[in-house]
């Protein structure tokens, strides 16, 4: 016995154990992970995660650092700001009436998720539920718009907007003896004018997510709700609804996000006044000056419009991810 | 007035045709089952009858009034569903009361009915729970209270106790019939498992590839099954079907022959036949004695014995060469055969049988109508008098 783990022990030393002693740290580690590719993977995770929140954060922690240096040390400001002055967090409010651009933000925000909400739920029940020829085109096209650049229906929705597109009105020469024409609404300084674009952009993503999800109530639940009297409406709007509530709730979430964030519209569509309905795009550029362009100011003010998004989004967050991936695994 | 009436109803999807023709009266206070194969058509037919599903032709009445276009909730009836379909975001109290809600009823209106609906399914106390803490037979019995609350004039029940395990299900049949006592009212029952069928209902309807094939009382079917179809669904094993011909001296087939009079049956010589007779109808040799009419003794070798415990299923191989059998197991050279439990006969045994005239069927091969039931001389018939058989039900 003692002869033979002798010779084993021999053996080893003889291939094995003499080869460690020349490797460095970074060999060691390859051959580790070689044989547990496991810890290469999460040394990738790492480094991935490390990177994107760096990518992210770092501008947020810029925005701080600038909102906090007083604006006579705005020059060379280094990774540490070169002062303390919170009261810019305060100045935003007293050049502009900041609350009231943010009130625009949020009320712009909550009519398109409503208006979203409503329509892309009757289409997506029809897409999910119902089976009729040229659904999948149909599909298709409306996923098309949503890849549209925004930019492209810039301006010949500003000239709809502001009033200068006219209808003919086919046959009113001959009944009334003179052409009349219908012109557009001037909805520029409204609301509206962004909440149309909004809603017609954003829902795409709406319909198709509230699809994935309206699809995968059975079919005997509907059934039993219209048997116990409701129109496909009223199931629709008292069962199907209430169970794929975390798909609505995506679909709101992020279609509020989406609109919180826009900014071609936002920017375009009125004339930055707060009574106007200018959202926060209208709020930060208007702390400009005509001679002076408060950086300070303008990081402070950005800072305080990320935070409500900040919020809803912890506080949204789960139902979000779950609501993002149970379209994906069903069941 | 809870009757309803289905009149030259049929339903065509693209290329299948799923339910074709049917013409059916289902009296007020009825229990009818639809029972068939799975794809015969008896689901579309409920759900034609509940609106889900509008028929392609045809007219459907219920309780006096044409309703074949109005939607589910102007129809007056209530259904229950194979997988329950109770809604998971109400406790049990909101879901039996979803349809008085949706009709405005007063709340002590919508409290009393549903207090007594619970009652009757035996739900006291359960009334705040929600369906996931529920067992199965509690949420059918929900989805049952949930039905009867709004009083319909019908009852559409869709495999409702195909869910449940088997002791349940026993359990809940029987309850259902209880139900049924109680309230009175009209019930359309889908099931694919003939034993329900033939245990609940008032009148059976069998369905096969989208046509009715017979629609009577359980025992009528089973006793004088309107064709080949309905004589192989109903009952449990199935009768025996020996395929051949008839002649002068009776029906002859490869290895089964039965002497009768062809022209006091109904049939010519030389028709192709199908003879069917059911397990519990043949006899080995010594008891047959008892029976008023036996046929002549058949020579038989057992081949596999079932013992189910209340009786033995023997399988009998009516050729004399055993090994030509084995291999072929046609049905035309086997016959199945249920005999007591305390019988001595073994495996690979030579059994001499006789069959029971009285309960001998006779169906024309090629269309499978039944031709004879009991094959008994008209002249000396007690019980059974061939009659013409219902093959235009």
């Amino acid at each position: 016995m003692a002869t033979d783990t002798g010779q084993s022990n021999q053996q080893n030393t003889g291939i094995g154990e003499d080869r460690p002693l020349k490797r460095g740290p970074l060999s060691k580690w390859v051959s580790s992970s070689i044989q547990n590719p496991e810890r290469a993977y999460r040394a990738m995770f790492y480094v991935a995660t490390v990177f994107f929140l760096f990518t992210t954060l770092f501008p947020f922690y810029w925005l701080l650092v600038l909102a906090l240096t007083p604006q006579n040390l705005l020059t060379n400001v280094g990774l540490v700001p070169n002062g303390f002055n919170p009261m810019s967090f305060v100045t935003v409010f007293e050049r502009v009436p900041f609350h009231i651009y943010m009130f625009n933000s949020l009320v712009l925000g909550i009519m398109t998720t409503v208006i979203v909400l409503l329509l892309a739920s009757l289409a997506g029940y029809v897409f999910g539920r119902l089976r009729f020829p040229g659904k999948a085109p149909m599909m298709l096209a409306i996923l098309a718009i949503s890849y549209f650049p925004p930019a492209a229906f810039l301006i010949p929705l500003f000239e709809l907007f502001t009033g200068n597109v006219a209808v003919p009105l086919l046959g009113t020469s001959l009944v009334f003896g003179e052409q009349l024409y219908l012109n557009s609404p001037d909805l520029f300084n409204t609301p509206w004018a962004m909440v149309l674009p909004f809603s017609a952009l954003f829902m795409p993503l709406s319909i198709f997510i509230l699809t994935t999800f309206y699809g995968q109530i059975p079919d005997g639940l509907e059934d039993a709700a219209r048997i116990e009297g409701t129109t496909r409406l009223g199931a629709l709007f008292r069962v199907i609804i209430p169970l794929s509530a975390p798909g609505v709730a995506t679909a709101g979430v992020l279609t509020f996000i989406s609109v919180y964030n826009e900014f071609f519209f936002s920017f375009l569509m009125n004339n930055g006044e707060a009574q106007n309905w200018a959202p926060l795009v209208g709020g930060i550029i208007g702390l400009q000056g005509q001679f002076d362009t408060p950086y300070h100011l303008m990081a402070a003010a950005s800072i305080i419009g990320v935070l409500p998004v900040a919020i809803l989004v912890i506080v949204a967050q789960e139902k979000i991810v779950s609501g993002l991936t149970a379209g994906a695994l069903k069941e | 007035m809870g009757d309803v009436k289905l009149e030259h109803v049929s339903k065509h999807y693209d290329d299948v045709t799923a339910v074709d023709d049917m013409n059916v009266q289902i009296r007020d206070g009825e229990f009818v089952c639809l029972v068939g194969p799975s794809g015969c058509g008896k689901s579309t037919t409920m759900e034609m009858v509940a609106g889900l599903t509008m028929p392609s032709e045809g007219t459907i009445h219920i309780a006096g009034h044409e309703v074949t276009n109005l939607p589910p909730k102007d129809r007056g009836i209530a259904m229950v569903f194979q997988n329950i379909a109770l809604f998971p975001h109400m406790d049990v109290y909101d879901n039996i009361s979803f349809g008085l809600r949706l009709r405005d009823y007063d709340k002590e209106e919508i409290d009393r009915r549903v207090e007594k609906a619970s009652d009757v399914v035996q739900l006291e106390g359960m009334l705040d729970r929600m369906p996931d803490e529920m067992s199965g037979g509690q949420r059918q019995r929900v989805a049952i209270a949930r039905a009867i609350v709004r009083n319909p004039e019908v009852f559409l029940m869709d495999e409702p106790l195909a869910n449940l395990d088997a002791k349940l299900r026993v359990h809940m049949r029987t309850e259902l019939q209880r139900l049924h006592k109680e309230l009175d009212t009209t019930i359309i029952y889908v099931t694919h498992d003939q034993a329900e069928a033939m245990t609940m209902s008032d009148r059976i309807a069998v369905l096969d590839s989208g046509q009715l094939q017979q629609i009577d009382p359980p025992l009528t079917c089973y006793n004088e099954p309107a064709n080949l179809f309905v004589a192989g669904f109903i009952g449990s094993p199935a009768m025996n079907f020996v395929e051949g011909e008839v002649t002068e001296n009776g029906f002859r087939s490869e290895n089964l022959d039965v002497e009768f009079d062809p022209a006091r049956m109904g049939v010519n010589v030389g028709d192709q036949v199908t003879l069917g007779i059911r397990p519990e109808d043949v006899y080995p040799a010594d008891d047959g004695r008892t029976l008023s009419h036996p046929t002549a003794e058949i020579e038989t070798v057992s081949d596999v014995l079932e013992p189910m415990g209340d009786e033995i299923f023997i399988y009998l191989l009516l050729a004399d060469d055993v090994e030509t059998n084995l291999e072929e197991t046609a049905s035309n050279n086997q016959l199945l055969m249920s005999v007591d439990p305390d019988s001595d006969i073994t495996e690979e045994q030579d059994v001499d049988v006789v069959l029971d005239r009285s309960k001998i069927h006779l169906f024309d091969t090629n269309s499978g109508q039944a031709l004879q039931h009991g094959l008994v001389n008209p002249t000396t018939a007690e019980s059974t008098t061939g009659t013409e058989a219902e093959s235009d039900d």
